[in-house]
């Protein structure tokens, strides 16, 4: 297959747009996962006021500031299914083969669904910043720390949307691609996105040291609460692209498994 | 009008397609020639669509060749699919977009210029009468609207070969003359269209030449009137007063057998069909008997069907699958 360069890119970046204006055109989806994260933030602030007093946490005025990083990865995470989710449904109801039957670049098809939803994901990550500046959380990195945090939410919403697009093209079910969703809750829950490391113990402790998910939200935490150092970045922006690019790299074996199977 | 195959628009050699077990398809040989409404008929399972599927290189072939447009579905597909249209009856159209959109996304995907996209995209609408519903999005389209939309999409590139799989299935009456006539429009502008149906008054209207697929094998093949001429001689029914009724058939026999019909009525397996009407008419005059009643009855579709497989197309859904 040979297709000019030029080509590639204009057919990503249509695909692309498709993607995208079909997350912003069915707010039943796009509702939940900037709603619940904002829930589950409000619940913590509410109920957990007092643990920030606890040896472990860091210093910080709320329990809101300490959960900024993990309400943005948990939103993140929650909208990053879309798009995999969105792939199945093209499988299934046949518009993957319509794109298949054109002369379509075949790595356009998975880019072009993904950038939806990576765009979704950095949006996320900044209405969730601005919702909650005005309750007193900040960023003390700066205008560097609003930018890392949602570029962060992009490569997140990118590399776990591969992951789930390896789902997607293996099973050209957008239910298989739903029914993985728990398992990144179970993750996100087993990291250190809404309490400190240092405040576990046992099994917990060493399942959220080996969960990536907690370094990448505490680089955004110590962006927020510290303020910028190199730690920090290579936390919340290189753990990302890492993960983005296995995923990629997985997703696009599975999209060659798929076209030679037919 | 059978052209050298190897300059015809749609060749298949030897084609076969397995699933497992399962023969979908099972050697079959095809030849569409420049310019000709091809109609490949057969019930559900037959394995037409798997051929359609092979021929739009969404599915490749267990053994077996094809060429498409002058190139070989497997060895040069990128090329094949930039000179087909294919309207897929099981290929969804998005429903959250419009179909201005969908036709500016099928345009980038074809490669057409920026700058003739919109001129294209509104052609094409207009053609197919959505112009008033180009903002709209397909959710709110009827099923005759997004099957023309469908078709406008297979055409944004002017493709010399177009493929329509069941262009008309589950389509109001009205619906699907306004298709048939697209198609015959199109057909006349020089496209070769190959047509799958299930419905055998499609493919008597629309196509030039069918083929019959049944369990995977094409089980009959030529010109609808050809076929059905092959199945027997049409049956010319006559009514007369009873009292000239002997008369009536003695003059009749001269021109075929006579077939058992109603009664009140003679009937004759006209020899060498409708051009004879003419002939028994003027002897039945030349006999001084009055014809009250006269009709024609061509064997159908259905019964070319039913003499290569044994069973109808209609109400097929009984038959046995072949997948």
């Amino acid at each position: 297959m040979h297709h000019k360069p030029a080509d590639t890119a204009r057919q990503f970046a249509a695909l692309s747009r498709r993607s995208t204006l079909a997350i912003f055109r069915q707010p039943a989806i796009i509702a939940p996962s900037l709603i619940f994260p904002l829930f589950f933030a409000a619940l913590g602030s509410s109920s957990f006021s007092r643990a920030i007093s606890l040896p472990g946490f860091p210093q910080v005025d709320s329990y809101l500031q300490f959960t900024l990083a993990g309400t943005v990865t948990q939103g993140v995470l929650f909208g990053s299914v879309t798009g995999a989710a969105a792939l199945a449904t093209d499988i299934q109801d046949g518009f993957f083969d319509r794109l298949l039957a054109a002369p379509t670049s075949r790595t356009s098809i998975l880019f072009g669904r993904l950038a939806g939803s990576s765009v979704f994901g950095g949006l996320q990550a900044l209405v969730f910043l601005l919702v909650l500046l005005p309750f007193g959380v900040t960023v003390q990195a700066g205008v560097l720390g609003y930018a890392s945090i949602v570029l962060a939410g992009f490569l997140t919403a990118f590399g776990v949307g591969a992951l789930m697009s390896v789902v997607a093209l293996k099973t050209g079910s957008a239910e298989a691609v739903q029914g993985t969703f728990p398992i990144l809750f179970i993750l996100l829950f087993l990291s250190s996105a809404f309490f400190p490391r240092e405040t576990m113990s046992g099994a917990y402790r060493r399942i959220a040291d080996f969960n990536p998910i907690s370094y990448m939200v505490e680089g955004q935490r110590s962006l927020s609460i510290d303020g910028v150092s190199l730690t920090a970045m290579t936390q919340t922006l290189l753990i990302p692209t890492g993960i983005a690019v296995l995923t990629t790299l997985l997703a696009l074996r599975q999209l060659s498994v798929r076209l030679a199977a037919r | 009008m059978n052209n050298t195959s190897n300059t015809a628009p749609i060749v298949a050699e030897n084609l076969s397609r397995h699933f497992g077990e399962v023969k979908a398809v099972d050697g079959i040989n095809l030849t569409v020639n420049q310019g000709e409404i091809f109609g490949f008929l057969g019930p559900n399972g037959a394995g037409k669509s798997t051929v359609v599927r092979i021929l739009t290189t969404l599915l490749r072939p267990t053994s077996g060749t094809a060429r498409v447009a002058g190139f070989d579905v497997v060895k040069q597909a990128d090329q094949v699919r930039r000179n087909i249209g294919v309207a897929l009856q099981d290929a969804a159209i998005d429903p959250l977009m419009s179909g201005y959109e969908l036709l500016e996304l099928q345009a980038v995907l074809y490669g057409i210029a920026a700058n003739k996209m919109k001129q294209r995209a509104n052609e094409l609408l207009e053609r197919v009468g959505l112009t008033a519903a180009a903002d709209r999005r397909v959710s709110t389209y009827s099923g005759g609207m997004r099957r023309r939309l469908d078709l406008a999409l297979s055409l944004v590139h002017q493709p010399a070969v177009l493929f329509l799989d069941e262009p008309t299935t589950g389509l109001d009456p009205m619906s699907r003359l306004t298709l048939w006539e697209e198609v015959r429009r199109l057909n006349s502008e020089g496209t070769t269209v190959m047509l799958t149906t299930q419905y055998l008054e499609e493919a008597d209207q629309l196509a030039d030449r069918i083929a019959i697929i049944d369990h995977g094998h094409i089980v009959r093949e030529g010109k609808p009137s050809d076929l059905k001429r092959s199945v027997g001689d049409p049956t010319l029914l006559i009514n007369v007063s009873r009292q000239q009724m002997d008369q009536a058939k003695v003059v009749l026999s001269a021109f075929g057998d006579m077939r058992p019909t109603a009664e009140g009525t003679l009937g004759v397996g006209l020899k060498g069909g409708a051009e004879r009407v003419a002939e028994v008419v003027r002897a039945l005059d030349e006999a001084k008997v009055v014809v009250e009643h006269l009709e024609l009855n061509q064997p159908s579709l259905d019964d070319v069907f039913a003499d290569a497989t044994g069973y109808r197309l209609e109400g097929a859904d009984n038959a046995p699958q072949a997948g």
